[in-house]
């Protein structure tokens, strides 16, 4: 059978057109939305710039070696061996959580988080946890700068800068290399807010599912979104006229030792980061007991609220609680805790 | 006396709570007073060692009563894990220097193991000038040794107890009547007065007639002062030596005559690397 030149034209064409239509996928319907939808992949759908820490391929090796440096402070690395300690005397876990550690994101609300540790059994500890580190958009913020001074002003607005402040200074450690800098960015990207931790009522669900497919900007969903995250670091350092203030409030012994294990002794343990390892022995709470408002290390108010500085020859110190990691009705049941086990 | 020992015995075997967590600080340094404690040093932590001996304070206000004498080691230890401690050291008395291993095998808990168990060993080299250069002298002449099995419980907040089997090997001896290995039970406690000051004793009780005449037992009382990075440690001891070999069997105080020396061990903790 013969078949004609604009037979064999169109014949080549029908293939070709089936063919390009077979294998064009519609990068919305590879890729659906749902719970487990990183947040950055839902903003970037919805027209917002990539941020600074943007990461275009996640590398699984890199999230790996990012993933030991924050949890050992150093890692095993692809040729053999491993990397020089980050610190001599602590790693990223010391002070930061890594999952999800307050029921309402939007809020740094240290009561309804202890109850969330309780629940989950976490630690409570001074500083953010990094679930979600990526999806801010500020770091270091309000009070921070009485600490570091000036080394916050480039961390405010970049993640990277934020982890060398927190690696050089924070950990008593040195600036990370670039590989290294690069892995826990990668590491941070793995472990971002997904839309399932995100309370949305059936409509805004909709809305933005609708809004996805279509691929358009719409600030407004950015926005709604943002508002049910912290998108920023708060801080605020309480002075001690906060004394003042807890005279009045009554002690909660039973959450003051949740707060006693959960904060105190995720350091103050036998072989923990500190070097003072606490216990809930008679002559332990005894010390606190007495030295409660004399201003040294051991009151209460003082080493929580303003911690310690590294010295020359002795760079372990302890960071201070801000308002929103400790309240101050923690602080008191903390301290009837001490008093309790006196009785 | 059968009563007491039954009793501690007794304790001794209780356990004291339903979780199964380590107990930690049963004694406030891997030293009690001149001997090693159950402690090892945390992984990666260097600690500094400087103890002094004093002469015999009976020797009244003209050696101002022991101060114008004194004898020092200076020692450095060192975490290779927590469990396992390394160290070194040199000792003014007998120009000896000294290196150690101390494993901790077993760790006590709450409502589980109820003891601690460290093993140490020790060798010894004393770098004297030979007192009869002529003589076919050996290098092993100068080494000794001691092994010790250090059992510890804490029975409370407040108060710990170790018990310490030690065996010192000597390769030379003075006379062919003294005895090359030496055994001896050792005894130490620990009586937490606050926070950071404890009371400590220490006592080693060597199996008897294997000392020569005029050698006794080394028996230290003392306090330890904790602050953070440092412990302090201050004791009147029978023995002015720093090492086993010296205090269990070159003992020659007798606290009765008042022939005891004033001493102190101050630590200092230095994090060498990351955990």
């Amino acid at each position: 059978m013969k078949i004609n030149y604009s037979a064999r034209t169109a014949l080549v064409l029908i293939f070709l057109g089936a063919f390009i239509l077979l294998s064009w996928k519609d990068k919305k319907d590879s890729n659906p939305l749902n719970d487990n939808t990183p947040l950055w992949d839902i903003f970037l759908a919805l027209g917002e710039a990539k941020p600074s820490h943007y990461i275009e391929n996640p590398d699984p090796e890199k999230i790996r070696l990012g993933k030991e440096l924050v949890f050992h402070g150093r890692a095993s690395l692809p040729e053999g061996g491993k990397s020089k300690y980050i610190s001599k005397f602590y790693v990223c876990t010391d002070c930061h959580n890594q999952v999800q550690e307050d029921p309402f994101l939007p809020e740094s609300n240290p009561d309804t988080r202890l109850d969330y540790a309780i629940k989950n059994d976490l630690r409570f500890l001074q500083a953010s946890t990094f679930w979600g580190m990526a999806n801010r958009e500020s770091w270091y913020n309000e009070d921070y700068v009485k600490k570091y001074g000036a080394l916050v002003e480039p961390a405010h607005k970049s993640l990277a800068e934020s982890t060398q402040l927190c690696a050089r200074e924070c950990s008593s450690g040195r600036y990370l290399e670039q590989w290294e800098l690069e892995a826990i960015m990668q590491y941070y990207w793995t472990i971002q807010v997904k839309l399932g931790d995100l309370p949305l009522s059936n409509q805004e669900k909709a809305d933005l599912e609708k809004a996805w497919n279509k691929g358009t900007a719409n600030k407004e969903l950015v926005n709604l979104l943002r508002s049910k995250i912290m998108t920023y670091s708060p801080s605020t350092f309480v002075e001690t006229h906060e004394k003042q203030a807890a005279q009045s409030l009554k002690g909660n012994p039973a959450r003051g030792e949740e707060l006693w294990q959960r904060s105190c002794l995720n350091c103050h343990r036998e072989y923990g980061p500190s070097q003072l390892i606490l216990d809930d022995s008679k002559q332990t709470m005894a010390k606190f007991k007495k030295r409660l408002g004399d201003g040294t290390d051991f009151d209460l108010y003082q080493i929580l609220r303003h911690g310690t500085h590294a010295e020359p020859g002795h760079r372990q110190y302890m960071p201070l609680y801000p308002l929103e990691r400790m309240s101050i009705q923690q602080i008191v049941d903390i301290q009837s805790f001490v008093e309790s086990k006196l009785n | 006396m059968k009563i007491n020992i039954l009793f501690l015995l007794a304790l001794w075997g209780s356990s004291v709570a339903a979780q199964n967590e380590v107990v930690s600080q049963t004694f406030r340094d891997t030293r009690v007073i001149n001997g090693h404690s159950v402690e090892t040093s945390p992984l990666g932590e260097m600690k500094f060692i400087i103890s002094h001996r004093f002469g015999y304070i009976n020797q009244g206000a003209y050696e101002l009563f022991g101060f114008d004498q004194s004898t020092i080691r200076l020692g450095l230890d060192y975490g290779i894990s927590d469990r396992l401690t390394v160290g070194i050291g040199r000792s003014s008395y007998q120009k000896t220097l000294d290196g150690f291993g101390k494993y901790r095998v077993l760790k006590q808990k709450k409502g589980g193991m109820p003891i601690s168990l460290s093993a140490m060993s020790t060798i010894n080299c004393n770098t004297l000038k030979w007192e009869v250069p002529e003589r076919n002298n050996f290098f092993t002449s100068r080494l000794s040794y001691a092994s010790q099995l250090i059992i510890a419980k804490k029975f409370s907040d407040s108060f710990s107890w170790q018990i310490m089997p030690t065996l010192v090997h000597l390769n030379l001896v003075p006379t062919s009547k003294d005895k090359h290995d030496i055994i001896a039970i050792g005894s130490a406690t620990r009586y937490q007065i606050s926070k950071t000051i404890s009371l400590t004793t220490e006592y080693y009780f060597v199996i008897t007639e294997q000392l020569a005449q005029g050698l006794r037992n080394s028996l230290a009382i003392g306090i330890d002062i904790e602050t953070k990075g440092h412990v302090f440690q201050l004791h009147f001891s029978n023995s002015r030596g720093m090492i086993e070999k010296f205090f269990i069997t070159d003992t020659r105080g007798r606290w009765e005559k008042a022939e005891i020396s004033l001493g102190f061990n101050i630590t200092r903790d230095f994090r060498l690397r990351g955990r």
